[in-house]
Formats: structure tokens, sequence, C-alpha cells
């Protein structure tokens, strides 16, 4: 034990600094009137709590959980397909597919979502084909933007586990009278559940704390609650609603993770 | 017995060119006990994946119960599995496991509970209903799986290798009760082995397989007292394989000797391969037909191990009586121990 508890030391390091001290000054800043540029006596407030009521964060929070879960769902219904694809495919041809479907994540994220955004535009690229795409500001864009940027995290989750499932239990449930389809309900899909839920988290938390990709996509007709929270901290400097409704956020977060872990019975996930 | 349950003709399979099954004939009859033996590669696995239905053949022909097993699907086969790795599902229980495939037949769930029930009991496992796959031992998983196959009321009960993974004892065990639920179920089974003690303990027929070839069908009287070929003769037991001619019906000749024995059949003078089982020799102090030296002793338990080399060549003796290095033997035998096989290329 003593050990191990060295070789994790950088991590607990890393964690401290960068996340738990970070957390701990979010949570101190949303209930207190802390100035973080010049700090000094401070005092509690409630006014934060008030933020969380205005019909503009409500309206955002709540685009933010629909899109992110439709995000989710159809990186999951594009991800699961292709995952047991790659897992059964025979191993010459495995590399170098997963190879190509990981390099979009080499590129840069933002140069992605600005790639997206020119071809939404009435006028792009796509003319030349006689296309005029006229995108921006819909939640199809947004969505769209979503899933290409995600679907790799969740498809490599549900690879893992899939390349690693027992075949020979696929044959015992043809072996005993299941066909293809009880096979997968009964079997491959109860097997997978802890790549699903894996890949649901790694869609569903950058989906829902993102705030580049629906500034970009939306032309600011759809806010979603990542760019509520940087024009607080950014625009406004009403750090203390900001860091209240990341806190909000959070909590939301955790919920909509208990829901998905509930589903995990055998616990081997990330969480 | 009696009636024909599967029929194989000419089955023929290949892996990457590899040709791992060679126009392969083979019939299992009803409530029969069939052994495919070999050693590992020899194709006895994949010809119970073709009975199975998780291979197809690129050609030949298996029926079952009358029917071209090609046209159906590993589901809609009367046929079930004991997998190698038994691989039972390890996100249900028992009972989901051994349910498993009852449920996927629409029984009602009263049914499935007495079938449940009842095949507990016929694997010794009353009670465990409830019990997580992983928290099982290797032998409990081991009944589970046989549970899981035999619920089903299959025709046929395909078993690879299921108790490679036991230890001795436990194998030894199983390998009586498997013959009392073959008995007792009066279903037909085919069992994959590479252990000849097993196959010979278990089986009404064995097949001995090698490179994708069935060497010889018969019951294990048969094949261990008449092995037709080298192979089957040094896989099944340990065995003295020496060149010899034939001269006539009843009489052969080797070490350069003459001898009265019971085949018949063969050529005049045709080069043959004579069998000899270690406990069919018998060591004599004086001089003899065939004499030698003791060259190395082993005590086995129940018996000596005795090499003793005549005309620079290896005789192994299993014998009760021990002998001491350098002694000058004889070696004597019965003609009914001699065994006559046509000469191998191996």
């Amino acid at each position: 034990m003593r050990r191990l508890r060295i070789i994790t030391l950088p991590y607990l390091v890393w964690m401290v600094v960068l996340v738990l001290v970070p957390t701990l000054l979010i949570l101190l800043l949303s209930v207190t009137n802390l100035d973080i540029y010049n700090i000094g006596p401070f005092s509690f407030v409630t006014e934060g709590f008030e933020e969380l009521t205005k019909p503009l964060v409500i309206t955002a929070m709540k685009n933010s959980v629909r899109l992110s879960l439709l995000a989710t769902l159809i990186c999951f219904l594009i991800g699961y397909p292709t995952a047991y694809f790659l897992a059964n495919l025979k191993t010459s041809k495995k590399t170098m597919l997963i190879t190509l479907f990981i390099l979009p994540v080499w590129s840069n994220m933002l140069l992605r979502i600005i790639a997206w955004e020119t071809l939404f535009f009435p006028n792009s690229i796509l003319n030349m084909f006689g296309i005029s795409l006229n995108l921006i500001g819909t939640d199809v864009a947004i969505l769209i933007g979503m899933t290409s940027m995600y679907l790799p995290f969740m498809t490599l989750p549900l690879y893992s586990v899939l390349e690693k499932m027992d075949h020979s239990l696929i044959e015992a449930s043809k072996d005993l009278g299941a066909s293809n389809m009880q096979t997968f309900l009964k079997v491959t899909l109860p097997l997978s559940l802890s790549g699903v839920v894996s890949g649901v988290i790694m869609t569903l938390l950058p989906s829902m704390t993102a705030f580049a990709l629906p500034e970009r996509l939306s032309g600011g007709k759809t806010l979603l609650i990542g760019n509520i929270i940087e024009d607080y901290f950014m625009k406004t400097s009403n750090i203390n609603g900001g860091a209240m409704i990341s806190i909000a956020l959070m909590v939301v977060i955790i919920v909509l993770f208990m829901v998905v872990v509930h589903f995990d019975k055998e616990g081997e996930t990330l969480i | 017995m009696g009636t024909k349950l599967v029929e194989i003709s000419g089955l023929t399979k290949s892996f990457d060119d590899v040709e791992v099954l060679k126009d392969i004939h083979l019939y299992i009859n009803e409530n029969e006990f069939v052994t495919l033996l070999g050693p590992s590669g020899c194709g006895k696995t994949t010809l119970l994946r073709l009975i199975a239905g998780f291979e197809y053949a690129d050609a030949g022909v298996i029926t079952f119960d009358g029917r071209v097993l090609e046209e159906l699907p590993p589901n809609k086969r009367a046929i079930n599995t004991v997998f190698q790795k038994y691989a039972l599902f390890p996100h249900l229980n028992v009972y989901e496991n051994i349910a498993f495939g009852l449920k996927m037949k629409k029984m009602p769930k009263e049914d499935i509970n007495k079938e449940v029930t009842s095949v507990l009991k016929l694997v010794k496992l009353e009670g465990f209903e409830g019990r997580n796959i992983k928290t099982l031992s290797g032998g409990q998983q081991q009944r589970v799986a046989i549970a899981r196959a035999v619920v089903n009321k299959p025709k046929l009960l395909l078993l690879d290798e299921p108790l490679g993974a036991l230890d001795l004892k436990l194998r030894q065990e199983m390998q009586y009760e498997l013959k009392e639920m073959q008995r007792a179920l009066g279903i037909s089974f085919v069992f994959v082995t590479h252990d000849q003690e097993e196959a010979l303990t278990m089986s009404d027929t064995v097949v001995v397989m090698n490179d994708g070839i069935i060497q010889q069908i018969g019951t294990p009287i048969d094949i261990y007292n008449e092995p037709e070929n080298r192979f089957t003769a040094n896989f099944i037991g340990e065995s003295n394989i020496i060149d010899g001619v034939m001269h006539k019906d009843f009489l052969v000749e080797f070490e350069g000797v003459m001898f009265e024995c019971v085949d018949e059949g063969f050529d005049q003078l045709e080069n043959v391969d004579i069998v000899i089982r270690p406990e069919d020799i018998e060591l004599k102090i004086d001089a003899g037909k065939i004499n030698g030296v003791v060259d190395a002793i082993t005590f086995k338990g129940v018996h000596y191990e005795i090499i003793v080399m005549v005309n620079d060549k290896e005789y192994i003796i299993h014998s009760t009586d021990p002998k001491e290095v350098g002694d000058k033997v004889s070696l004597h035998f019965e003609p009914e121990d001699i065994h006559v096989m046509v000469k191998s290329n191996a």
C-alpha cells in the first residue's frame, strides 16, 4: 500500500491543485462576495441563488440538457454499430480503421468547429456542388457539431468492451436457441453496458459543458449553459452569479450520471 | 442403439489454405457415447463446431435426424453444446443461465421452474439457483454448463474438452457422472478430448483423429487391443512398435525370428508394423527367442517400467517384478499379444 501511495502522488497533487481547489473556490465564490482578483475580507451573500431563477438561465439549462442528451443518443446510435463492426473485424484491417476513426481527434477541436460553421452558412464551399445550407442557429447545427466532436469518445469505450467480449458467449446463446436479435438483446448488449455507461459519460460531460461549440454554431440564437457561464465571468464580471450557475450545472451533471450509473450493475466504469 | 442420428459424409474444411478436416465419414447412433480423440490441432474441435453450426464445411454433408444440417442455423438445431471454458453468461445467475434456452423456446414460467429444479438435482447443485456464476468453483461451473445444455433435452449433446480445466480427482468423478448422465438421459454424446484415458473410460465408440483424418473408429477395447496403424498404437497407451515381415497368414517375422500370430489377410512378404503392449511382455532370466539387457528401470507406482535393449532397439516393459540394470533377460509374449498393422509411412 505504501508503495502504491508514492506512485499515486503526482496524480493526487494534480487532482488537488487543479480540480479540488478550483472546485472549492467556485463553491466559495458562489455564496460569497469574495473578490478573486483582490482578496480581502468577504461575507456570505445569497444573490447567487436569484440568478438560478432567471428565465434566460433556466432556458439555457434546458437547452443544454436537451441537446446533450440528444447528441449522446445520436452518438450511441451511430457509435454502437460502428464499435460492433470494428470489434468483429479481422486483425489486419482493424488497426488501420481504428486509426482512421481516431484521426479527427488529433486536430484542434476549435478548428473543426469553425470548419463546420463555414459549411453551415448559405455561402460555403458546398455551393460548388449546388448545395446551400442555412443551418447556423438551428438545433441541427449544434447536434451535428456535438456528434462529430464526441462520437469517438462514445465509440472507443464501446469498442474496447466489445472487443474483449468472449465470442463463445455469443455462440452459447445461439446454441441455446436464441436468434441473432435475441442474442444481441440478451447477451451482447447487457455485457457491453459498462462500455455504454463510459461512452455516455464521455459524451454527455463535454456536451453539457460546451461553450465554444454553441457559440460558433448557434449564431447567438440558441444559448447553452456554457455560454451563460462564460458571459457571467468574462463579459459582465458577475463572478458570484457565474459561480452559482456553475455549481448548479455540476449538480445537474451529477444527477444525470447517477441515473446512468444506476444501469451499470457491474460497476466497472469510470466512476 | 441402432438408428443413425447423425451421418457425416465427405466433410472437408480449410482455414486459410490449411486443410483441418479431410474427407471425414462418420455416423453417430442414437443413445451413443462417441469420443473424438486426438492431439491438439487434429481437427476434432472443428468437427464438433461443424455439427453445432458455428462453422460451415467447404464440402460434404451432415445429416441430423434425417435433415441436412447446413440448412439450419445453430439456434434451430436440436443440438446443445458444453463449451470448453463453459461460456456461462456472467451477467446472469445460475438459474437464469440454465433457464436461458427454455425462455428462448417461450416455455411457461412454471414449467421452466420445474425443469430447472430437476436438472439442478441431476447435476447435484440444488439450492444454487440464485448464485452468481463468478462465485462458483470450476467443477460447479462445469455442472451449470452441463445443466444449461441438457435442460433443453437435445437429441445430441456436444462436449468440447469439458473436463480439461478440472483437477485429476474431480475429472475422474465427472467422467463417471457424465457417463451416468448419458445413460439416464438416453441422448447421444459427442465428446472431444485429447486424453486417451478419458476416451477409453467413457465411450461406446472412440474416433481417433490426426491431421484432419480419422485414423480408426472402434470400441475402446478394439482401439486399445487392435490399433490399425502406428499413430493409434502410439497415441493410445504406450507401445513397442517393431518392423516386421508377414510371411503368410498367422506367421510373422521380426527381430530375425519367426512368430506365430493371429493376423491374416496380408500379402506374402509384406512389410508390416508390429505392436506389442508393454504390459503384454514377460521377462525371463533364461535365454529365449528375443534376448536383451536391462538398460533402465523406473518405479511407476503400480508397476516398474523396464527398458530393455534388444539389437540396439529399446523395448518398454511394464512389470510388477523388478530387475537389475545389466540383467540379461529374454522377452516372452503370446501370439494374441502380437498386433500386426499395415506399414505406416510416418
